[in-house]
């Protein structure tokens, strides 16, 4: 039988994603940071691992392109994929908020309408939706947090890890939208058709991953 | 970049077929309903389009995002089809009214879904299917489960499996967690969404005692020869055991269908809960991350249409069995090309008919070219096959090999 592939996000995932891999036994140590190939063979061969940017790795794994994934929420929650969301692995964990520029957040309730600028644009559209507000939303690819600055946008959808970034920039969340850790993903095929080789995998990075936050906590 | 405009475009989801790709969907179709009117399915042929009001009876509550919607000229709203069991539910209720049951229909078209774009889905793909109406019987649903089977067998698709799960299932559990309506939605949201994370959460969140949200976590897990035996020790109500029974009773008249090791329960396979009333199954190759065929009972849509009949059947997605085979190659050429000499148009005619009466795709010369002319560019093109007809005797040329003469009547007997 061939080996199943598993997708990691290059990125912030990166890191904590190959030694949730290691500690589970599938990759040796540091074999990852060694190498700027994108697949990489396992240890026992039952499992390869391939490198996809963040943003892709969905379309990895629902098109059975990868058989498994470790995926942040935000991307689950932004794109809606057909895929099975089996774990909370809990590292990478981060917010999603709206942030404002300081002296005009005490007023982003009523601004109106409101233009937003995000990585997020469905998230965005759904979060402002639920709370009856009409928005415009500006789509970027990178550094959201420079448009209220100059112009482009009254407020921003981001994620968040420590807030610096935020207040850097003079910016002050006003509201949280949703929370994020990593999570391990699972074709809808693959979770069928191999089934216990999926099964074993997805035991292994549990247990791995549980281990690892046990130990860093 | 040279700029493409608007009209060399085709709208997104939707996409030609080249000549090649075009016969193998056709072929797939037609072997896939050929198996299916073995079985006494006959075929009917609805409207691409129908009332909206027709739909929406079947579609339940997405049913508008989904469709694709045309306002006709009295300001009617149509909708073209997104599936075609509503038709044919349709179809069954207004022209076979007071026939003796069961109906056995088959169909092959295009359907159109309006909302799905991005990632490569396409908003208008074939489909082949089945429908078994008016019997409710465990052995109708076997008949149509071993169906799927054939049916993707004759589509030729390598290392098909089936998986086989039932709505009454899942829907027992649920009853026995007795949430409030509330929390009972937005379980079943997470359900859809196969986010077993979220699920736990909620599940936590509403108090639900350990051992059975554990149950409803365990889903994903619950398939292959142990799920029912396993299942078992989840259940938790009659309704989910009463299931687990009709299930067993299932795959033993499947193995006397020969298609016992084909199918394998899945108590995971989540398919629309207000939609289907009993089993569900999807066909799955390892060599493609979508199901090709889904399908399972719904005895509850018929009843919308006036005739409360239980219903069985199945949809095979020809694009899909495509895909799972791998790119093939697109071909313009025919199989063979003829071109004649002076005098000789009419022995060539003849000559290509007789061809064409063994299957043989065939094109007559009608530039007026010459010989050596029509025969270089034909072969480079890819044409197996050239001949030249000069009264009783003619020149063959092939991709390999020399030139040959012979008579015409030779040259029929040619392999």
């Amino acid at each position: 039988m061939s080996s199943l592939t598993v997708a990691v996000a290059s990125g912030r995932l990166l890191e904590d994603s190959m030694r949730t891999l290691e500690a589970a036994g599938y990759l040796p140590a540091d074999a990852w940071q060694s190498t700027r190939r994108l697949i990489l063979p396992c240890v026992d061969r039952t499992v390869r691992v391939l490198v996809a940017k963040p943003a892709d790795l969905l379309t990895y794994v629902e098109h059975g392109a990868a058989d498994l994934g470790i995926a942040g929420k935000d991307m689950l929650l932004e794109q809606g994929r057909d895929v099975y969301e089996l774990v909370d692995l809990g590292f990478g964990a981060c917010r999603g908020v709206v942030a404002f520029p300081e002296e005009r957040a005490a007023a982003w309730e009523t601004l109106s309408p409101i233009r937003i600028a995000t990585k997020y644009p469905r998230a965005t559209e759904r979060y402002f939706w639920s709370k009856g507000r009409s928005v415009e939303i500006i789509e970027l690819n990178g550094t959201v947090e420079l448009a209220p600055q100059v112009g482009l946008a009254d407020g921003i959808l981001d994620l968040v890890m420590s807030g610096r970034t935020l207040s850097e920039n003079h910016l002050v969340e006003v509201a949280e939208v949703f929370r994020s850790t990593a999570r391990l993903v699972v074709n809808r095929v693959s979770l069928r058709t191999r089934a216990e080789a999926v099964q074993t995998v997805v035991e292994r990075l549990r247990t791995a991953a549980a281990a690892r936050s046990r130990s860093s906590a | 970049m040279l700029r493409r405009e608007r009209w060399q475009q085709v709208p997104p989801g939707m996409r030609d077929l080249l000549p090649g790709e075009s016969s193998r969907a056709r072929r797939v179709s037609d072997r896939i309903l050929s198996q299916m009117q073995r079985w006494g399915y006959r075929e009917v042929v609805t409207p691409t389009m129908e009332y909206f009001d027709t739909l929406i009876r079947g579609e339940g509550t997405e049913a508008g995002d989904r469709l694709f919607k045309l306002v006709d000229r009295g300001g009617e709203l149509l909708a073209l089809r997104p599936e075609m069991t509503t038709s044919v539910a349709r179809l069954i209720t207004t022209h076979l009214r007071g026939h003796p049951l069961p109906f056995r229909v088959a169909y092959a078209g295009q359907v159109f879904r309006g909302s799905e774009t991005g990632s490569g889905r396409l908003r208008e793909f074939p489909q082949v299917g089945c429908e078994l109406i008016g019997a409710g019987t465990l052995e109708a649903d076997a008949e149509i489960v071993a169906l799927a089977v054939e049916a993707l067998e004759a589509s030729g698709t390598q290392g098909c499996s089936i998986s086989l799960g039932h709505v009454g299932f899942l829907q027992g559990m649920l009853a026995g967690l007795a949430l409030p309506d509330e929390g009972a939605r937005e379980v079943r949201a997470f359900l859809y969404q196969k986010d077993f994370v979220g699920l736990r959460a909620i599940l936590d969140r509403y108090g639900i005692p350990a051992t059975r949200a554990d149950a409803l976590s365990q889903l994903p897990v619950l398939s292959g020869p142990g799920a029912i035996h396993d299942a078992r020790r989840l259940a938790g109500t009659a309704e989910s055991e009463r299931v687990l029974g009709d299930l067993e009773d299932l795959m033993k008249r499947l193995a006397a269908y020969g298609v016992g090791d084909i199918v394998r329960v899945d108590l995971s396979i989540i398919r629309d809960f207000e939609y289907y009333t009993g089993i569900v199954f999807e066909g799955h190759t390892s060599a493609l991350g979508y199901p090709l065929l889904g399908g399972g009972r719904y005895d509850r849509l018929l009843e919308g249409f006036g005739a409360a009949y239980p219903a069985t059947g199945f949809a095979v997605r020809v694009d899909r069995v495509l895909a799972s085979s791998g790119p093939g190659e697109s071909t313009w050429t025919p199989d063979v090309a003829v071109t004649f000499a002076d005098g000789a148009r009419v022995e060539a005619l003849r000559l290509a008919s007789a061809l064409r009466e063994r299957d043989l795709s065939v094109t007559v010369e009608i530039l007026g070219r010459p010989w050596d002319e029509v025969a270089r560019e034909a072969i480079a093109a890819g044409v197996p096959r050239v001949i030249l007809v000069a009264g009783a005797r003619a020149v063959v040329r092939e991709t390999r090999g020399r030139e040959r003469s012979m008579t015409v009547a030779d040259l029929l007997e040619l392999p």
